[in-house]
């Protein structure tokens, strides 16, 4: 039986091994639950589109919720020059989201509490943003690294910390997702596991504490969705509007 | 069959009343955000300074002056990111 509280983080390998030069590209359940996150996705979608109605229906009311949510986020964050890149925000936002909320089944797999995942997301991101950067202002761009009104003599300095400042987005964009999902899973973990050690004369007390987290987390589930899709706002909007 | 003006002022106050409560939840949704965010902005700028000199120090074999310098360094950017955070949360 599974009492360690970081059991549920295991990946393991689900059907054959698979190897390409290499390396391991075996099906996993990690793999699984982000297929089920796309799966449902799109299956919540399409059902939310399927009729158009004046008046919705409920799922495609949450639906539009959700699309107007989004869409108000990139035109206060980053302006109307964003809207080209609404899909790939709200992709985002929907997948982690439903990523995170799948993660609350018990005996699911969370797939953003391992940084790999989320660290891959923020750099592309990254890297993204900084290509767009370069193409709509060229090397003008790099004009973000020198602030202006700053004396000569401190000029180098603080263009070290700008760009330090600059390269740490993707590693405050990863750590935060990863390790807000592992800990609150883990905590939920080991208050259950009280629950259990502790019997049925003192277990009510981290039962409560579990029944409580578990909201706190979905609050939480949410909120890191919302912050990752908004980051990513604010990091476009630099790209996009030059100023400094 | 209903009075056609009476549905449109009472669409009215509905559409208003809806656009209040919009304004109101995405507004907390975004403090909530930002209270998360600043914790993360400090500690990765660190992070990155200091394994930036730890590379450059293996590098160059500068050990371990680079590493001290550039942990400062990353300790500043970090303060400028919540700085940063904090004047994009008062707009």
């Amino acid at each position: 039986m599974a009492t360690n509280p970081m059991h549920q983080f295991n990946v393991y390998r689900i059907g054959p091994e698979v190897k390409i030069a290499g390396i391991d590209i075996s099906f996993t359940n990690s793999s699984l639950f982000m297929l089920l996150s796309a799966g449902a996705i799109c299956i919540f979608l399409l059902l939310g589109t399927r009729e158009k109605k004046l008046i919705p229906g409920k799922i495609q009311l949450v639906a539009e919720m959700f699309y107007n949510f989004i869409a108000k986020m990139i035109s206060d964050t980053a302006g109307s020059k964003a809207k080209p890149y609404f899909p790939f925000i709200f992709s985002l936002f929907m997948f982690v989201l439903f990523c995170n909320m799948i993660g609350m089944f018990p005996y699911s797999f969370t797939v953003t509490s391992h940084i790999i995942v989320t660290l891959i997301m923020a750099m592309f991101i990254f890297v993204a943003v900084t290509i767009i950067g370069f193409i709509k202002h060229g090397f003008k761009y790099l004009k973000i690294f020198v602030p202006s009104g700053v004396p000569a003599l401190l000029l180098p300095l603080i263009t070290v910390i700008e760009i330090i400042s600059y390269l740490s987005r993707p590693v405050s964009l990863s750590v935060r997702l990863f390790a807000n999902m592992m800990a609150g899973h883990t905590m939920l973990k080991v208050f259950g596991g009280f629950v259990i050690s502790l019997g049925l004369l003192g277990g009510w007390l981290p039962l409560s504490f579990s029944v409580a987290l578990t909201g706190l987390e979905i609050l939480v589930a949410f909120l890191q969705a919302y912050v990752f899709a908004i980051l990513t706002c604010i990091y476009l909007n630099d790209a996009l509007n030059l100023h400094h | 069959m209903g009075n056609f003006d009476d549905f449109k002022t009472r669409l009215k106050i509905a559409k208003s009343n809806l656009k209040k409560i919009d304004d109101d939840s995405s507004k907390e949704a975004s403090f909530l955000g930002s209270a998360f965010k600043l914790g993360t902005e400090l500690v990765a700028a660190v992070a990155v300074g200091t394994i930036i000199g730890f590379i450059l120090d293996s590098w160059l074999g500068t050990t371990p002056w680079l590493i001290v310098i550039f942990f400062f360094v990353g300790a500043a950017a970090g303060m400028l990111n919540v700085i940063r955070t904090a004047k994009r949360m008062q707009k």
